[in-house]
């Protein structure tokens, strides 16, 4: 028995290996830390989750969400982005384990067909095992993120961000902006505003009833 | 605009930092938050030599990202991915000048009379009674501005909830917030541009400064100096804004030390210090969240969710069972996520956010102990927590309560999020599955972003860590001013009462200094 799990795990190791050191498409950009295998990864799940067609007519792919994910990852700490490289890992190689439905099954997620992709998603999401679903809701997450950056997608749902004029207060005439000296600072003490002449509603300026 | 001249004040960002150095104070303060803001500006104000220290760095408007993902990578610790272990819960603290109110909703609630009857009681405590705190919850509120949202800032998203409480003839309230002129922009967890939340860093900071405090941003304190049994100062290293990179050392002597790092934080400065003050076994111990659950509900007409303030309405009626229930927005995409399903189904249910409201509650989880540890490298903590059966029992009912509001506020569906169920219920019958259905902790999606009790403050000195004046029983010059000295959970969103029970802790170490 225990001869058996050896060759299982030596098995699924050498898959492992073989399949990291893999080939990937060149990325339709040069990302700051993204790799290209981590963009193809990020591009297939984002299309599998946004399609395109529908009342939202962008679809993942439109969104560039890997542009998206490198800008979150070079914002992150260095512990950060090695979870999620570690989840782009685990979602490109999980069909060694819990292999897509169908001929090839066992492929990495990159080289599964739309409708496979789809089965192996759907299958992390109803997974009894918490883990799993853990590892889906995660990546959910972080191309849903993405995919409502999108400028068109924000437009169709009407969730763009407000424009405001922001209105000074004493505070900024003290504090630079992050990275910058005091000299920075580009506020005197005549373009402060009492709080209280800054309430007009949003909705109200922006000339909408809600 | 015209350049320099901000007003002379001892303000030092990272850029300023040229050597390592050393400061002299009566009181050094570790932290800016709710808790260490109000100390810093009360001792300044009573003539008391303050240094305030502080590990995030200021973050102006223009530092401010509308993204939620960007942002939370920015102003939180950990990029917002802390989690719990045990019960794996997200829980955000931020990393900034201001602390959590930076990021939070402004919402302003005072902990009820029968819980801090309770801390009193069961903690041998005898001046914390909600008479005892009331002058020290007036004077917080005034200076920030505490008041209760106006229906003109509401929006929908926030009024639908009275509609369906009334419906019900449940009592709700405009939630009351230390807000200044909000526009109802619904962005607090990004920042507000509107300038009108008064977080820390718009209002006790200014005031420390203006008083003459020396505020120091971008240092983190790695340790608390002590000699004998009394503290002497803190030392540390100043970081890079962002991506925390080490830069010169520091130290500041101090009469006077006061931790109000955060209830996680805090912690493990005293264990990282040799253990310090913790001749109860205290330290640590008790960890608790207010952990969050929350229902969206999809409405028959637009609701347009991006405006009205972030957090308007509220309900306590519930409180003495357990919960409190809340209106909630946050960037889109973070109520987005909670949305089931893949693919056009997922496409299909985003296009209906303009629909949609979410309502939340929090959790009064007293049972859910858990512990905060150092890790071996660096302050990040470790946690442990577990939610327990009866919790959860706690949280399944106000998700049903939730759905219940929904539906009396004429909502057509309603999104609970529990795994196991219906993604989607379209009738309070369906959703009363929420009744007998065994739910698991794990089903629920949950967070914790109010979190205490780490440091609790017990009149015993063997089963405490601090007592009531905020003084570690073990350290004289000792003391903790933040989140982490409740005893037990304080029911209600927890700002107000911290800043409270920091505003009397200010008071009892002016009258020593
Ligand atoms: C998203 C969100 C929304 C919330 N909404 C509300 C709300 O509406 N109402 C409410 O009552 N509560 C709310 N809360 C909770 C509330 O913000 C916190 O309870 C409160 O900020 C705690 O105050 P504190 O001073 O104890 O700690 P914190 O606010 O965490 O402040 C601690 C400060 O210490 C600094 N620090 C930590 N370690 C070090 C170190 N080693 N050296 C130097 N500095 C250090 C931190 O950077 C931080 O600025 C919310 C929290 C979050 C995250
Ligand atoms: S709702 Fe908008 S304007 Fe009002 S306090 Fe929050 S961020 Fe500021």
């Amino acid at each position: 028995m225990q001869g058996v799990i050896l060759v299982v795990v030596a098995a699924s190791l050498g898959g492992l290996i073989l399949r990291a050191a893999a080939r990937y498409p060149r990325p339709r950009q040069r990302y700051r830390r993204l790799l290209a295998s981590e963009a193809a990864i990020v591009d297939a799940a984002a299309e599998t989750f946004f399609p395109p067609g529908g009342q939202i007519q962008s679809s993942g792919a439109d969104a560039d969400a890997p542009a998206y994910l490198d800008r979150l990852l070079d914002v992150s700490q260095p512990r950060i982005r090695t979870l999620v490289r570690l989840l782009f890992f685990a979602v490109e190689h999980a069909t060694l384990v819990f292999p897509a439905p169908g001929r090839g099954g066992f492929r990495r997620f990159t080289k599964l067909s739309a409708e496979q992709r789809m089965a192996v998603l759907d299958a992390f999401a109803s997974s009894g095992l918490f883990a799993r679903r853990l590892l889906f809701v995660s990546l959910r997450s972080l191309l849903t993120m993405a995919y409502l950056h999108h400028p068109p997608v924000q437009r169709d749902l009407g969730i763009e961000p407000w424009e405001i004029d922001t209105p000074v207060c004493e505070a900024d005439l003290f504090y630079p902006p992050i990275g910058g000296l005091p000299g920075d600072i580009r506020f005197t003490r005549d373009d402060v505003t009492a709080p209280t002449d800054r309430g007009t509603p949003l909705d109200r300026a922006a000339g909408k009833s809600s | 605009m015209t350049s320099p001249s901000p007003d002379p004040v001892d303000l030092r960002v990272h850029a300023q930092y040229r050597r390592d150095f050393t400061e002299e104070a009566d009181v050094v303060v570790v932290g800016s938050g709710p808790g260490g803001a109000v100390v810093a500006k009360e001792l300044t104000d009573a003539g008391v030599r303050v240094v305030l220290l502080e590990e995030g760095p200021p973050f102006t408007p223009a530092d401010f990202e509308a993204d939620g993902g960007i942002s939370m990578a920015r102003t939180m610790r950990e990029g917002g991915l802390r989690t719990t272990r045990g019960t794996v819960m997200p829980t955000m603290q931020a990393i900034a000048l201001g602390g959590g109110s930076l990021v939070n909703s402004a919402i302003c609630v005072r902990s009820p009379e029968f819980v801090l009857d309770r801390w009193c009681a069961d903690y041998d405590l005898e001046r914390t009674a909600r008479a005892d705190l009331e002058s020290h919850y007036d004077a917080v509120g005034e200076f920030i501005g505490i008041s209760p949202t106006p229906d003109e800032v509401q929006g929908p998203r926030n009024l639908l909830f009275r509609d369906g409480c009334d419906v019900l003839g449940y009592e709700s309230e405009p939630i009351s917030r230390n807000v200044r002129g909000c526009r109802g922009s619904g962005e607090c967890f990004t920042g507000c541009r509107s300038r009108a939340k008064q977080s820390m860093d718009i209002t006790y900071v200014p005031a420390a400064l203006r008083g003459g405090a020396t505020v120091l941003t971008s240092v983190r304190v790695e340790g608390v100096l002590c000699e004998g049994s009394r503290a002497t100062g803190v030392e540390g290293t100043v970081v890079e804004p962002l991506t925390g990179r080490a830069t010169h050392r520091f130290r500041v002597n101090a009469k006077v030390v006061v931790l109000a790092a955060g209830c996680m934080a805090t912690p493990v400065l005293l264990q990282k210090s040799g253990n310090l003050a913790n001749g109860s076994g205290q330290v640590g111990e008790n960890l608790r969240f207010h952990p969050g659950v929350a229902v969206m509900g999809i409405f028959p007409d637009e609701v347009n969710p991006r405006f009205g303030a972030t957090q308007g309405m509220q309900s306590l009626q519930f409180v003495s069972q357990g919960f409190k229930l809340e209106t909630l927005w946050a960037p889109p995409a973070i109520p987005a996520v909670r949305l089931p399903g893949s693919a056009m189904e997922l496409k299909e249910r985003l296009s209906l956010l303009p629909y949609a409201a979410i309502w939340d509650a929090i959790g009064s989880c007293n049972r859910s102990i858990g512990r905060v540890r150092p890790r071996r490298r660096g302050l990040d903590p470790v946690l442990s927590w577990r939610l327990q059966p009866d919790d959860v029992g706690i949280l399944t009912s106000a998700l049903l309560r939730l759905a219940e509001i929904f539906f009396a506020a004429g909502a057509h569906s309603v999104l609970p999020g529990v795994n196991g169920l219906a993604p989607e219920m379209r009738s309070l019958e369906e959703a009363q599955v929420l009744r007998t259905h065994p739910v698991r902790s794990t089903d629920l999606v949950v967070s914790g972003n109010h979190a205490f009790c780490t440091t609790r403050m017990h009149g015993d000195p063997t089963r405490g860590v601090v007592d009531e004046s905020g003084r570690c029983h073990d350290l004289d010059n000792l003391y903790v001013a933040d989140t982490g000295v409740f005893p037990e959970c304080p029911s209600v969103n927890p700002m107000w009462t911290g800043m409270a029970i920091a505003h009397r802790t200010a008071g009892a170490i002016a009258d020593r200094v």
